[in-house]
């Protein structure tokens, strides 16, 4: 028997942003009789157009939002269908019901207000039965979409798939559905979510209040504070949005479903669905289909650990983290562009779909031992080698006194952090957060937990507290092994993981800490026996990125791309047993053991490598009788204004020295001439690499010698090392890179997006599907079903986000970064090749080529920095250099400067304090060539 | 050609006449243009307007009322009535297109426009009668147009160049005169038109209608500039001073009234306008998508802003 409704289900009113074709009554048999529904759903949208889907997409919204929450995915699926049905490409069609009592759902009577042990209304397990109540009838109507694939065990290859979606409950209660009907379903997606309640850990702040008994019907029935409090968890949620989200809940009568769910939170374990939620949680871990997790981090109730249970349960699944979003990042980020494109990689049509492959963690191998032969090598190959060499291996000269270490006692050193760490626990694949100084304790922790099978997580002090906050939480790692001050930031800002500290903190600071052992310990402590080592397509490290162009990203590296960097530096510069290379930039120091290499850091500052000296750097040399320098053009500016002050025992050391190496920025010849005086027998070399790729190109003294003649534009920064394939994807006339690639003479002269594959690219960014699949793009159709599967056996592909254009000698010029691109009338342009010539007018110290006005028809802006000395005051720079700029840019490119101005002063990035801020300085201009505010 | 006798208007009949077309042109004065044949009267007049363009293949019809002066009346007499007589009169003589010269003024509300398109002629949205009457008669022109009769619109946007007395003289005088304002902090990108490319395009417009019709194109150089550097080159080239005197933006947008007193405007008939809208011009930015136009016409200006700035450093020099 069916009670009445106290309300029966309605159409929503006319609201932004939604098509009302979408909304559908649906009466569904539920376990209580027919209740009704409304449901959003796209299928009368696609058949008026003629098309019928070809997969379908179940989305469940939670508490207290309703389904205009999948607003943008109806909208995207239905715009996109056309185009996807005359390609033969899969039409998705999406079904969002709004729960019962929820949204414009029907709403039941109840004799009273909810309560967490007590009452009538609808509990978890009702939810899901409501859901495959409605969906199962409405599968129906497409012919293929309701198949069942028979065997639970074979994944569903069918020709119309179906996807489950969800956020908040929604998520839980969806992928419970999906663990149940296993066998109707491809694949599983959730936005934030929670499906377990970790037992012993208190549950969040935010929701603790809203459950304490008597405050929970008055936050969440009688006021509309619950719901309006979500809303303000989005970004910046426009006003008449926030009120259709809140129209469903408009009056005390219609919010007892918020209360419901609020209520059905299962606290402890003495609630009515303590038991479903830990019995579904357990269904949801033998789900096996491909799976994507869309999560905002900043979410203040669906925490961290909450991902953190929901990829142990989903270990196949895709992660894509929205680093600076919140609950509702589905109003703050275009969710639904990631989601199409995933669907699209997962199940192109036409084929079966791509088998599960976790862009995450564990690309767990068992078989990853290098064959003979191949060539592939582990990064601690080398040290492994040389575990009875007594010579140096390394030395450190910025402690008093120097210290050395030999590769024998850095062999053991490394064996016994190895097995004690495995010893106390620490398994293959488990990420180790490494807070240490650049030096000998770095090398032996890092090389230590490599080989131990740790993935080594690198945040560099250059990101700041809140950057490397960020980068940690993001990479989550099982253990921390730092110094005192690292592991300090670590306890205030509430990191994750276990603590190791270097050396032995006592009891009281150690308990304070949280420090469990320490590096002295396990390598006095540690019994000699046998080390698990990873395989080659095991994670090896996690690095970041410098952050300039948004929230830092994680970079990930296998040990494959670990040892082929090694093998390339070996390789390329001439690395033999025995020689010594002294690291001016103290990080550098880590490569030595990889390479086979005794590096010696010199006296210097390890976090102000341009405090280094001429005399310091040339001590280092004599020291280790090095044969090789590395350092950063900001040390080397240092090395040269400090080289009168050398002795001549100390000239001679550097007279010495073979190879020069500079990395992090291309070196002006003036400075490469300046360099060469003080190592007269070195090759000059200046690499050019990023995070995701550490060498890629090199250029050396000559070389730059020979550019600065050529008449190209940009900055020139060499050609390809050996095994590096570079290809351009040509701008188009919005400024954005093309799919597809250009290599070869067709290449030569297009501005493009440098894009590259090599052996020891990044193997991926962690936990940023839909970046990584963005960056491996290559245009070809092979893609569709892996990310990078065009490049060669073994490479990965890359695309920099830098620009530039390759010469016809072969030779990489730089114009700049991809976001950063002019879109003239006359088509796009790279700043840096215009900058490159203005950088050389007299007066000018440094200047800044952006672009004002709409995509296509941008007007070009050069900034020039201020310069009062030469009368150069923020506003219109003087005629004379106005006419002398626009006389170049003409002459030499052929473009037209509509003006010329003088900035406030140059936004630099924190990192290297050289990369212009081209997009604030670009907004700065626009303002200001509107008539805004100087 | 009706409204001959301008600058614009005379050498474009004198340009085409180089070109070897027969060129009849119509307005109160006689053109200037050796060989033409002046036709003098008044677009109002209809019977001087038939005897015009009797027997013409093409029409460019570039006379209006732009003077302050006068009554909404007499905007309208002109600018509306006349345009309508001119196609009544080309339709019944089998002219067989048409180009209308127009004026950005006609899609404008007095905001910034930065990198857009023409947009469309509004006569509700128009400030002032000038604009307002004008964006009426492009609508007539527009609704004239079709397969037997194409009709294209240019909108010419702020002409200088040598000879021009109605800006670039103004602003010379006025600099000279220690009295020529850069409002706001004079920052602000303007597109102009140097005389000479406006001659071109009118030019290309009359090839360029039998392929495209039926649409209105803004014509610039192309080459926005910040308007104190725009009106700083353009007294330097005139032999004055660099400008010296400032006023801030908003207070000269606020009174408008106050704007034209500090431009001290007096109009012309027959000539583009000096007027509040242009006022505004000068004090906002104002910058347009070019690329439709030069598709369209198949033309670029010859004369880039800075060759012609030499121009005028010769002429007034």
């Amino acid at each position: 028997m069916t009670a009445s409704p106290a309300r029966p289900a309605t159409l929503p009113p006319e609201l932004p942003e939604w098509d009302p074709q979408w909304s559908r009554l649906v009466g569904a048999a539920c376990a209580d009789g027919v209740r009704t529904f409304h449901v959003l759903d796209t299928l009368p949208a696609l058949r008026a157009q003629g098309i019928e889907p070809t997969g379908t997409i179940l989305a469940l919204h939670g508490n207290p939002t309703w389904s205009y929450l999948w607003r943008r995915l109806a909208a995207a699926t239905v715009a996109a269908a056309p185009a996807a049905a005359a390609a033969g490409e899969r039409v998705w069609r999406v079904i969002a019901p709004d729960q019962l009592e929820m949204g414009f759902s029907e709403r039941l009577a109840h004799p009273a207000l909810p309560a967490p042990r007590t009452g009538d209304w609808r509990r978890i397990a009702d939810r899901v039965a409501d859901f495959d109540a409605v969906v199962t009838q409405l599968l129906a109507e497409v012919p293929g979409s309701d198949a069942v694939s028979g065997a639970a065990e074979a994944p569903a290859v069918s020709a119309h798939p179906v996807v489950t979606l969800g956020h908040d409950w929604g998520g839980v209660l969806s992928l419970t559905w999906a663990a149940r009907n296993r066998a109707r379903v491809a694949g599983a997606l959730t936005l934030n979510t929670a499906v377990h309640q970790p037992e012993g850990e208190p549950i969040p702040a935010a929701l603790r209040a809203a459950l304490a008994g008597p405050l929970l019907p008055a936050s969440t029935v009688l006021t509309d504070a619950f719901i309006r409090v979500t809303l303000e968890l989005a970004d910046r949620l426009d006003p008449a949005l926030a009120r259709a989200y809140r129209l469903p809940y408009c009056a005390r009568a219609l919010r007892g479903g918020v209360g419901a769910f609020v209520a059905d939170i299962p606290v402890n374990e003495r609630h009515p669905s303590y038991r479903e939620l830990q019995r579904l949680g357990e269904e949801i871990a033998g789900l096996d289909v491909p799976a994507l997790i869309l999560w905002g981090p900043k979410d203040p109730v669906f925490q961290e650990r909450y991902l953190r249970d929901l990829r142990a349960r989903l270990p196949q699944a895709d992660v894509h983290r929205f680093e600076t979003t919140s609950h509702l990042l589905a109003e703050d980020v275009d969710y639904a562009a990631t989601i199409l494109r995933w669907l699209r990689h997962r199940f192109p049509a036409g084929r079966s779909h791509a088998p599960a492959r976790a862009d995450g963690a564990q690309n767990a191998s068992s078989d990853g031992a290098p064959a003979p032969g191949d060539g592939a090598r582990l990064i601690f190959d080398a040290l492994d080698a040389r575990a009875q060499d007594g010579s140096p291996a390394s030395v450190d000269m910025s402690r008093t006194p120097a210290q050395t270490v030999s590769w024998a006692h850095l062999s053991f050193v490394v064996d016994r952090i190895a097995r004690g760490l495995q010893l106390a626990g620490l398994r293959r694949g488990d990420r180790v957060s490494l807070l240490v100084t650049p030096g000998n304790d770095l090398t032996a922790a890092a090389y230590g937990v490599l080989k131990a099978g740790g993935v080594a997580v690198v945040a560099d002090a250059g990101l700041g507290p809140a950057g490397m906050t960020r980068a940690i939480r993001a990479a989550d790692p099982q253990w921390i092994i730092g110094e005192v001050p690292g592991l300090t930031l670590a306890r205030a800002a509430g990191w994750p993981g276990r603590r190791v500290s270097v050396r032995p903190l006592g009891a009281l600071p150690g308990r304070a800490l949280r420090v469990e052992t320490s590096l002295t310990a396990l390598v006095r402590d540690t019994p000699d026996g046998p080390i698990a080592t990873p395989g080659l397509d095991d994670d090896a490290a996690i690095l970041f990125t410098s952050g300039s162009t948004g929230p830092a990203k994680g970079v990930r590296y296998t040990h494959r791309s670990l040892g082929a960097l090694a093998g390339l530096l070996a390789g390329h510069f001439g690395v033999r047993p025995g020689t010594g290379l002294v690291a001016g930039f103290p990080p550098f120091a880590l490569l030595g053991p990889g390479i086979g290499a005794t590096s010696v850091t010199p006296d210097m500052s390890v976090t102000k490598p341009r405090t280094l000296t001429a005399a310091a750097l040339a001590d280092a040399v004599a020291a280790g009788d090095c044969t090789m320098v590395f350092a950063s053009p900001a040390a080397f500016a240092n090395v040269v204004a400090t080289a009168a002050d050398l002795t001549a025992g100390q000239r001679a050391a550097c007279g010495r020295v073979e190879l020069v190496l500079s990395a992090g920025a291309p070196v002006p010849l003036s400075l490469m001439d300046a360099v060469a005086q003080v190592f007269p027998a070195a090759q000059l070399h200046s690499p050019y690499g990023m995070t995701e790729g550490l060498l890629l190109t090199d250029i050396d003294r000559p070389g730059v010698a020979q550019a600065a003649e050529s008449g190209e534009h940009g900055v020139c920064v060499g050609t390809p090392i050996p095994g590096v394939e570079l290809t351009i994807a040509p701008l188009t006339m919005d400024g954005t890179a093309a799919a597809s690639l250009l290599s070869g003479a067709d290449a030569a002269g297009v501005l493009g997006e440098v894009v590259v594959a090599a052996p020891h690219v990044k193997d991926g960014y962690d936990r940023l599907w839909d970046t990584q699949a963005q960056s491996a793009r290559d245009g070809s159709a092979a893609e569709d079903s892996d990310a990078g599967a065009g490049a060669g056996p073994g490479a990965q592909r890359h695309r920099t986000n830098d620009i530039g254009h390759l010469d016809a000698a072969g030779r990489l010029w730089l114009e700049g970064r991809l976001q950063h691109v002019i879109t003239a009338p006359g088509g796009p342009i790279g700043p840096a090749g215009l900058e490159a010539i203005v950088d050389e007018l007299p007066g000018v110290l440094r200047s800044a080529a952006v672009g004002v006005g709409p995509v296509g028809t941008q007007a070009i802006v050069c900034v020039l920095e201020p310069n009062p000395a030469q009368g150069l005051h923020p506003g219109l720079a003087p005629l004379e250099l106005a006419d002398a700029v626009r006389a170049a840019a003409l002459a030499a490119l052929g473009l037209d400067v509509a003006a010329v101005l003088v900035a406030r002063e140059f936004p630099t990035d924190i990192r290297h304090n050289s990369k212009i801020d081209r997009s604030r300085l670009a907004r700065w201009a626009a303002e200001a060539l509107a008539g805004g505010a100087l | 050609m009706t409204g001959a006798s301008g600058l614009l208007g005379s050498s474009t009949a004198r340009a085409l006449l180089t070109a070897g077309h027969e060129v009849t042109t119509l307005q109160r004065r006689p053109s200037g243009a050796d060989g033409a044949r002046d036709v003098l009267g008044s677009v109002t007049d209809r019977e001087a307007v038939e005897q015009a363009v009797r027997g013409q293949d093409a029409l460019i019809h570039l006379a209006a009322k732009v003077s302050m002066a006068g009554s909404a009346a007499d905007f309208d007499r002109v600018n509306v009535e006349g345009t309508r007589t001119v196609l009544a009169a080309a339709r019944t003589a089998g002219v067989g297109r048409m180009v209308h010269i127009s004026s950005p003024s006609v899609a404008h509300a007095g905001s910034s426009i930065i990198g857009e398109p023409a947009g469309p002629a509004d006569p509700a949205r128009a400030r002032g009668d000038y604009a307002r009457t004008k964006a009426a008669g492009e609508l007539l022109a527009l609704a004239a147009d079709g397969p037997d009769f194409p009709v294209l619109v240019l909108r010419p946007h702020l002409m200088w160049g040598p000879g021009d007395a109605q800006l670039t003289e103004r602003i010379i005088d006025r600099a000279r005169a220690g009295r020529l304002p850069i409002l706001g902090s004079g920052l602000m990108l303007v597109d102009t038109l140097y005389a000479a490319n406006a001659v071109d395009a009118i030019v290309a417009a009359l090839r360029a209608v039998e392929r495209t019709h039926g649409e209105s194109l803004v014509v610039t150089n192309g080459q926005p500039r910040p308007i104190g550097e725009l009106l700083t080159r353009i007294a330097l080239a005139g032999g004055a001073p660099a400008p010296r005197l400032r006023l801030p933006a908003r207070l000269a947008q606020e009174a408008g009234g106050a704007v034209e007193r500090v431009w001290n405007l007096r109009e012309h008939d027959d000539e583009p306008p000096l007027t509040r809208f242009l006022a505004e011009q000068l004090s906002t930015a104002h910058w347009f998508d070019q690329r439709r136009t030069r598709e369209v016409l198949g033309w670029a200006p010859a004369v880039s802003i800075e060759q012609g700035m030499a121009v005028l450093a010769e002429h007034y020099g």
